[in-house]
């Protein structure tokens, strides 16, 4: 083998790419948040919105989850300009990851209202709850616990995700470390710096996650 | 005027024609303590299940303090619900809450009470049912009993007029009934009205002022416990009462 690593080469971009990882961290906090929201409507309008409503949001689902992400992102950046709606780059990714992942979640939401114990929703019901206050007040806190390991995963996977962001120019960690190497062209060390990140921001994300898990949900989840 | 009256009620449930009440008539007097026995299927539970709006009636009517509760009118059931609550056989407490966010959730987020108020409420009532030290404990925490008892003091934080219960001893493992009728002996003596199913036979014996049997979605006897256990009057009551003082 011929090639000699240079790791002082990407070591000393750490700092840019630390940022930029910051910023793929709050692409993915903000596509899961907006995704869990539309997921949260989603899945009330499933299970009980009647047929039409079932339909539509169906719709959505099946549109979304059958289609790559990437794909989806690139219609918003590419397409909505010819109507004149122009987004920035930022923007563009995030409501597509944002339209993505609530189709994602809308499915795992829905696994868990339906989990909930229908006897649970009676006794909301006859204390005078709506179906607001039952959502709010006994369905979601079920779904966070019972659900919590597959929204970890794919918190986590979403953060993975967002790479597809550098695509469009958006710098945040794969953007920046396609930047440094196609200046210094140490791309091997650039993109193992780079992995190394990647993992240590899944790993501290996991933690955090099991950390809430445990003392907002009393979840069992291994922190570590 | 009696402070729950029932009559002529007909219910149905969904997607069959078979009534599960037939023309159920019914009165309840102030602190009186009425229990509905009868084989399993015979429209107790789902008698108890019309009043509080889980299953709508197709006729008839129920008034509460000679009020007529329309189960198709949202403010009106939710009216009712104030007057009303219920204890069911499962205890449906919710898993996500300590003993103590389960009574005060209803309270403070539905009715908008004051958190201290509602919290040294509900902690006297969590004494009240022999748990002033399970606060802090969730569901999955207590045994059946003990979530019974939880259930029963949620029941009570809204300040019902009428507790209906549902079977309340039914899941438990025999040792810990006891601790179930205890709580119940107690409000009895404080002189809330309650309509109780039950299959605890002595206990319906001991604390009931009026025994109503059903059968098939009808009544078909009702009286002093003394009456219908030991000299029933129909046909039909005899031969249930022979069969469960037989075991």
């Amino acid at each position: 083998m011929t090639y000699t690593f240079q790791w002082g080469e990407a070591l000393k971009h750490l700092p840019y790419l630390l940022e930029g990882a910051w910023l793929s961290l709050i692409l993915a906090f903000l596509g899961f948040w907006g995704g869990a929201l539309i997921g949260l409507f989603g899945a009330v309008g499933k299970v009980y919105g009647g047929r039409l409503i079932y339909r539509i949001v169906d719709l959505y689902v099946v549109f979304f989850t059958n289609t790559p992400a990437l794909v989806q992102i690139f219609f918003l950046f590419y397409a909505l300009p010819e109507v004149g709606i122009l987004l920035p780059p930022f923007t563009a990714v995030l409501i597509g990851l944002i339209l993505n992942s609530g189709a994602y979640l809308t499915e795992i939401q829905r696994a868990g209202f339906i989990s909930v114990r229908q006897t649970e929703i009676e006794a909301a019901e006859v204390l005078g709850m709506s179906l607001a206050q039952i959502v709010r007040y006994v369905i979601v806190p079920h779904i966070a616990k019972t659900l919590f390991a597959p929204l970890s995963s794919f918190y986590i996977w979403l953060v993975l995700g967002t790479s597809m962001a550098s695509i469009f120019g958006v710098e945040e960690l794969t953007g920046r470390a396609i930047n440094i190497s196609t200046t210094n062209f140490r791309t091997i060390e650039i993109f193992s710096v780079t992995a190394l990140i990647y993992i240590a921001i899944t790993i501290l994300a996991s933690a955090v996650l099991a950390l809430i898990g445990r003392y907002a949900f009393r979840v069992r989840a291994k922190i570590f | 005027m009696p402070h729950l009256a029932v009559a002529d009620l007909t219910a149905t449930y969904p997607g069959t024609d078979k009534p599960v009440l037939r023309d159920v008539s019914l009165q309840v007097e102030k602190g009186e303590i009425v229990s509905l026995i009868g084989p399993s299927g015979s429209g107790k539970s789902t008698l108890l299940r019309v009043l509080v709006g889980l299953l709508p009636p197709n006729s008839g009517s129920v008034r509460i303090d000679g009020e007529a509760v329309d189960y198709t009118s949202r403010r009106s059931l939710k009216n009712a619900r104030d007057r009303l609550a219920i204890v069911f056989q499962q205890y449906n407490l919710f898993q996500n809450m300590t003993a103590m966010g389960n009574v005060t959730i209803a309270p403070i987020r539905i009715k908008g009470w004051r958190r201290p108020e509602v919290e040294a409420d509900a902690a006297r009532l969590l004494a009240k049912v022999g748990l002033a030290d399970k606060h802090a404990s969730y569901p999955d925490q207590l045994s059946g009993g003990q979530q019974q008892r939880v259930a029963i003091a949620r029941a009570l934080a809204l300040k019902p007029e009428i507790l209906l219960l549902d079977e309340v001893t039914s899941a438990l493992d025999p040792e810990l009934v006891g601790e179930v009728l205890d709580t119940i002996r107690v409000l009895a003596a404080d002189g809330m009205t309650m309509l109780i199913v039950s299959h605890e036979m002595g206990f319906v014996r001991e604390v009931s002022s009026r025994v109503v049997m059903m059968d098939q979605g009808s009544i078909v006897e009702t009286g002093p416990p003394a009456q219908v256990f030991d000299a029933p009057e129909t046909l039909r009551a005899r031969e249930f009462v022979s069969r469960i003082l037989r075991h």
